[in-house]
Parts: C-alpha cells; sequence; structure tokens
C-alpha cells in the first residue's frame, strides 16, 4: 500500500525519439488507476518506468516516500501482470506463484499458505500441480494474477493483462480484478488501450497521447468534460459527433450555426462563450450520439433544437440503433430508440440535448466548455 | 493414382538402397571383428564361418595393443567436458547477443555464423601453433579449442531459440527478484533445455569421433579412440586389421547407445528452433 508519484518524468530514446513528455502523476494509496490511449502513446512506457523495467530519463518516481528512480525492480515493492501472463513455462502453477517467494527466502510453509491462499481467491487451486502450457487462457491470466499476490506488493502494475482473452472472459475477468482491488485493498496502476475498461475499471483515467498526458479524471468527469478533442473522441463507443460550426448571435441568444441549421446553445454555456469571445468564430462542435434522440419524449423536451439528417445506415444492436447519418456534409451517429421510425435514404428529425454539447476550440481543440 | 503409387515405391527403392549403403561398413567391420586376421583382407565380404571365425581373439587383442581403456578414458573426459563447457557457454553467449541488441553483439553474431563456413582444414596448421605457444595443447586446452569450433554452430542454434522466448518471462523474473545471473539459470536455459539438449547431442558426436584436431595437439602423449586405434597401423603397412575392426566397433557403440537415447530431443530442439526465428 503505496502513493505513487511521477514528477516531470520523460524518456527519450536513443535518437532524441521522445515517447513519455513531461508525466505528472500523482497516484493515492489504494487508488485504481488506469492509463488508457492509443497504441504508442507511452502508456506502458510509464508503466514500465514505475516497475523498473526502462530508466527514466529524466523526472522523479516516488513509490511511497521513496525516490525510486535508481531502485531495481525487485526492491520497489511491485508486481506486474503482462499482456502475454509472461509465466515460467518449465515451472508448474505452483512454483510459477512461490518463485518470487523463494527468491526472497521466504520460509516454506509461508510460501506454501500463501501460494495457497492466493489460488483459493483466484480458483486455480486444483490447477496448482499443472504446468502452463495445459492451462487455458484464462487460467493462465489468473496464475499470472497469482504470481503477483502472493508477492504482497505495494503496487500491482497490470500491462493490458486482458487483451489476449476473449471477449466473454475479458468482461469476466474486468469484474475480477475490480473484486481482487477491494479485497487486496492496495494501489492498482492498469494499462489498457481498451477505453471500456478504462471506463468501468478505474477510479481515476489517465488519458494519454504521443507520449504526454491529455486528461486525468475520474471516468465520470473525463466522460462529462473531456478536456480536448482526443479525449472525447477517445472515450465513449460510438465516439462524440465533431462538426465545424460557426458560433452566431441573434437578438440575445447565441446558436451553433451548422451549414444551413442552428442550434440554440443554453444560457449558462453562451455566457462563457461570449466571455472567451467565440461569437462569429468558428469552432468544433461535439456531441454524443446518445445525446440525440428521434423518440417523441425526446423531441417535446427538447423541441427548441432539432435538426434533420438523411439516414445513410442503420445497426440495430437489439437494445438500440445506431443511425449513421448525413448532416450538413458532416457524418455523424445517433443513438436512438430500437423502436425508432427511421428509415434508410430518408431525413429523419432528431432533437438534440444542447446541455450536453461540448464546445471545442478550432486551433488548440482544448474544451471551451 | 496408381502413378503416384510407382513413384512412392521408387523412392522407397532408392532409400532403401541408400540405407543399406549407409549401414553397409558398420556390418562389415562389424563381421570382420570376428574373422582371423588373415581372412579379412581375403574375405571381407562373407560372414564368419567355422575356419575365419576368431572368436574374441581380436578384442582381446586390440584392447591390450592400443591400450583402448585409456583412450576411452581421454575420449570421455575431453567429449563430456567439452561439451559442457560448449552449451554452457554458448547459451550464454547467445543469450547476451540476442538480449543486449548494438552493433558490436550483432556482429558477433555474424562473426560466429560466418565461422561455420570456414573448414577445419584451413585453419588447421595456424592453429596448431597458436595453441602450442598458448600451451593449449593437452588434455585441458583441447577443451577451450573446441569450444572454439563449435562455437559458430552452437551459438547460432541457441541464438535462434532465444529470440522465440517472449522478454516479458525474463522481465517478471526480474521483478519477481532476479539477478541476471539468476534469470539465466533459473528461468531462461530450463526453457532452453531443448536446444542445450540438441546442441550437446551433436556436439557430442563430432567431438567423439575426431581424429585430426586431438592428432594434430595432444596425439603422442594423450590418444582418443581413433588415434588409438589408427596406432594398430604397424610399420611397413603391416596392420593388424581384426584388432582395428573390433576397437572400431567399440568405439562407435558408445556414440550409437547416446545417439537413440537422445534422437527424439534432436527433432524437437531443431524444430523449436525454427518455427519461430
Amino acid at each position: 500500500m503505496a502513493k505513487v508519484i511521477l514528477k516531470n518524468i520523460y524518456k527519450v530514446y536513443p535518437g532524441n525519439v521522445a515517447a513519455v513528455k513531461d508525466v505528472n502523476l500523482n497516484i493515492e494509496d489504494k487508488e485504481f488507476v488506469v492509463l488508457v490511449g492509443p497504441s504508442g502513446c507511452g502508456k506502458s512506457t510509464t508503466l514500465r518506468m514505475i516497475a523498473g523495467l526502462e530508466e527514466i530519463t529524466s523526472g522523479e518516481l516516488y513509490i511511497g516516500d521513496r525516490l525510486c528512480n535508481d531502485v531495481a525492480p525487485k526492491d520497489r515493492d511491485i508486481a506486474m501482470v503482462f499482456q502475454n501472463y509472461a509465466l515460467y513455462p518449465h515451472m508448474t502453477v505452483y512454483e510459477n506463484m512461490a518463485f518470487g517467494l523463494k527468491l526472497r527466502k521466504t520460509p516454506k510453509n509461508e510460501i506454501d499458505r500463501k501460494v495457497r491462499e492466493a489460488a483459493k481467491i483466484l480458483d486455480i487451486e486444483h490447477l496448482l500441480d499443472r504446468k502452463p502450457k495445459a492451462l487455458s487462457g484464462g487460467q493462465r491470466q489468473r496464475v499470472a494474477l497469482g504470481r503477483a499476490i502472493v508477492r504482497e506488493p505495494k503496487v500491482f502494475l497490470m500491462d493490458e493483462p486482458l487483451s489476449n482473452l476473449d471477449a466473454k472472459l475479458r468482461v469476466q475477468m474486468r469484474t475480477e480484478i475490480l473484486k481482487l482491488h477491494r479485497r487486496l485493498n492496495t494501489t492498482f496502476i492498469y494499462v489498457t488501450h481498451d477505453q471500456t475498461e478504462a471506463m468501468t475499471m478505474g477510479t481515476r483515467i489517465v488519458v494519454m497521447k504521443d507520449g504526454v498526458v491529455q486528461q486525468v479524471d475520474t471516468p465520470k468527469n473525463i466522460y462529462e468534460n473531456p478536456a480536448n478533442v482526443f479525449v472525447a473522441g477517445f472515450i465513449g463507443s460510438p465516439q462524440m459527433n465533431f462538426i465545424s460550426s460557426i458560433i452566431t448571435k441573434e437578438g440575445n441568444r447565441l446558436y451553433v450555426k451548422i451549414g444551413g441549421q442552428k442550434l440554440p446553445v443554453p444560457i449558462d454555456k453562451a455566457k462563457v462563450l461570449e466571455e472567451k469571445g467565440y461569437v462569429n468564430k468558428e469552432v468544433i462542435f461535439g456531441i454524443r450520439p446518445e445525446n440525440m434522440d428521434d423518440n417523441s419524449d425526446f423531441l417535446n423536451k427538447y423541441s427548441e433544437s432539432t435538426i434533420n439528417a438523411k439516414v445513410e445506415v442503420m445497426e440495430n444492436m437489439g437494445s438500440e440503433t445506431y443511425l449513421y447519418l448525413l448532416f450538413e456534409g458532416n457524418s455523424i451517429i445517433a443513438r436512438v430508440e430500437p423502436t425508432s421510425n427511421a428509415k434508410i435514404d430518408h431525413t429523419v428529425k432528431l432533437a438534440v440535448d444542447m446541455n450536453r454539447m461540448h464546445i471545442f476550440d478550432k486551433d488548440t481543440e482544448e474544451a471551451v466548455i | 493414382m496408381k502413378g503416384s503409387k510407382l513413384k512412392v515405391n521408387l523412392i522407397l527403392m532408392v532409400l532403401l538402397i541408400l540405407a543399406i549403403a549407409f549401414l553397409a561398413p558398420i556390418l562389415i567391420v562389424l563381421m570382420n571383428s570376428f574373422k582371423g586376421k588373415f581372412f579379412i583382407s581375403d574375405t571381407p565380404f562373407l560372414l564368419p564361418n567355422s575356419k575365419t571365425f576368431a572368436g574374441l581373439s581380436n578384442y582381446v587383442n586390440g584392447l591390450i595393443k592400443t591400450g583402448f581403456i585409456q583412450a576411452f578414458g581421454w575420449s570421455l573426459f575431453i567429449t563430456v567436458s567439452s561439451v559442457v563447457v560448449i552449451v554452457l557457454f554458448t547459451s550464454m553467449t547467445a543469450w547476451y547477443i540476442t538480449r543486449v541488441k548494438s552493433k558490436l553483439t550483432k556482429s558477433i553474431y555474424y562473426l560466429f555464423a560466418f565461422s561455420m563456413i570456414v573448414p577445419f582444414q584451413m585453419v588447421m596448421f595456424t592453429m596448431t601453433k597458436v595453441a602450442n605457444v598458448l600451451h593449449l595443447d593437452n588434455p585441458f586446452g583441447i577443451i577451450i579449442i573446441y569450444l572454439g569450433f563449435a562455437a559458430g554452430l552452437s551459438v547460432f542454434m541457441f541464438a535462434g531459440f532465444v529470440k522465440s522466448i517472449p522478454l516479458e518471462i525474463e522481465e517478471a523474473a526480474v521483478i519477481d527478484g532476479c539477478s541476471p545471473i539468476q534469470t539465466f539459470f533459473m528461468v531462461v536455459f530450463p526453457i532452453l533445455k531443448p536446444t542445450a539438449i540438441t546442441v550437446a547431442i551433436l556436439n557430442t558426436m563430432w567431438i567423439w569421433n575426431d581424429y585430426l584436431l586431438p592428432y594434430l595437439l595432444i596425439g603422442n602423449e594423450y590418444k582418443t579412440i581413433p588415434i588409438a586405434i589408427q596406432y594398430l597401423r604397424g610399420g611397413y603397412g603391416s596392420i593388424d586389421m581384426g584388432a582395428m575392426m573390433a576397437m572400431l566397433v567399440l568405439a562407435i557403440i558408445p556414440i550409437i547407445v547416446f545417439y537413440f537415447t537422445c534422437q527424439k530431443y534432436i527433432i524437437k530442439g531443431v524444430i523449436a528452433g525454427a518455427i519461430k526465428g
């Protein structure tokens, strides 16, 4: 159990390739922090620097209260779970789990107790005598978790641990890891490129891109108040619609003007836009698919803000329907009720919940409201 | 269908003839080792009969004349020590040059690969001279020279296999608390076992049978089996053929037994390196 603090961490590879740039994180004790981002964004490198598998080019890393830049991985009191499990193929499950303790010269009976306890938690007691190659993917991942648990580390590091599992097992293991976190009450740092995993598992999410931290916040805040276009687009599925538009003022009200159609900006948001001087300026208008709908309740509720768009493709997911629309030359997606009467190639009238709209600066792509 | 069956039979025939051709010399040696020495050159291809059968006299004769037991000891010592040294050092080398990527390790790797194509005969005289200067011309020094000659192929084979081991396994070992030496001996080497066995078998076979190198370096004082047998050639072309045949049989037996007990690992090791390279 420990805090992990990253101060101005850089990772620069030979040839002046910066993989991680100026990362500052303050991970509280017992937190479940998820690092998320597309491949090559530096999330794994950051994790590997915390683990000590990569050298830190500059900056300071604290685990607990100890400066750990030059501490060997084994002395950092961390455990890591890898994407491809990284089990020792020549050892049985028991030996795999006991290996770290054996190296630390833990008494035999204590090793035995810890291994059996961890095996019980993970429900792999019956597999202890098997070799990794005789296990299924899910079982191997449990063993990898077990190997981490028995060490009772201060910090758990997980590098895309579920990516090699099939979809169903992934969902199952996701909840198992969450249960484990609750049970062990330890700091978890988890790397994934899957925004669903990030949203469902993290107490806080760190979104990264090109080695730079874009936003650090709770899943809810990241979803509702993304800091920039990248975060807004990365978190959420289907992703947020981005439409370039102009803020116009008619009378006292501000409107988002997209082609020939316009949507009124709610008063509180309008005030901010006006203060920041975005009137008559080009901006990026963002709206999530679920904040547009064509059912009558929604249309009645937001009768002021409606748009007309042509349906190009419909995807019926069972519990919901995705409409792929052409709206003033922009392709957008709306998530509507499966009972929607929208038809392909027909124009549909959708209401937009403008309280949930986002405006991003056209140049910096930073969120304005 | 009929055509292909004919083809299969034809190939089978050719292979059968080849197999007989390869096995025949061993069989002839075995047959003649039981014949009286004067009958060997007369009827080399006939089975021993009541007239030509000499019992075990060739064996007894050979053992006495050649000092076979001592030669066996030297052969065993040199082969086993060399193979242990080869497996140990080349596996470590291969691990290092595969995992530590730099221009230096890359060129070392290519140097090893290149050394495979240099024939022994090309370097044997200069090598012998160098070995004399460095005092490697004894049963202990020759182990180092065998290491040198075997390093090319062995490093090449180990390196191919090391590449297929996921790096994460070693990283997990580091986090679990292994030092580099522990990582190698407790994690990497056990995974390399199939390749290690293959390397051991291949090297055992040629070092056990090797004639030229021990002859050039230590042949006068320490006779290995192939050299000891050669000493059955007396002066003026007189050869005790019977004893020679008998000793050849004794020399072949250990390596055949060794081969048959280990052969399944050879295939395993060769394939293991080949699939993922």
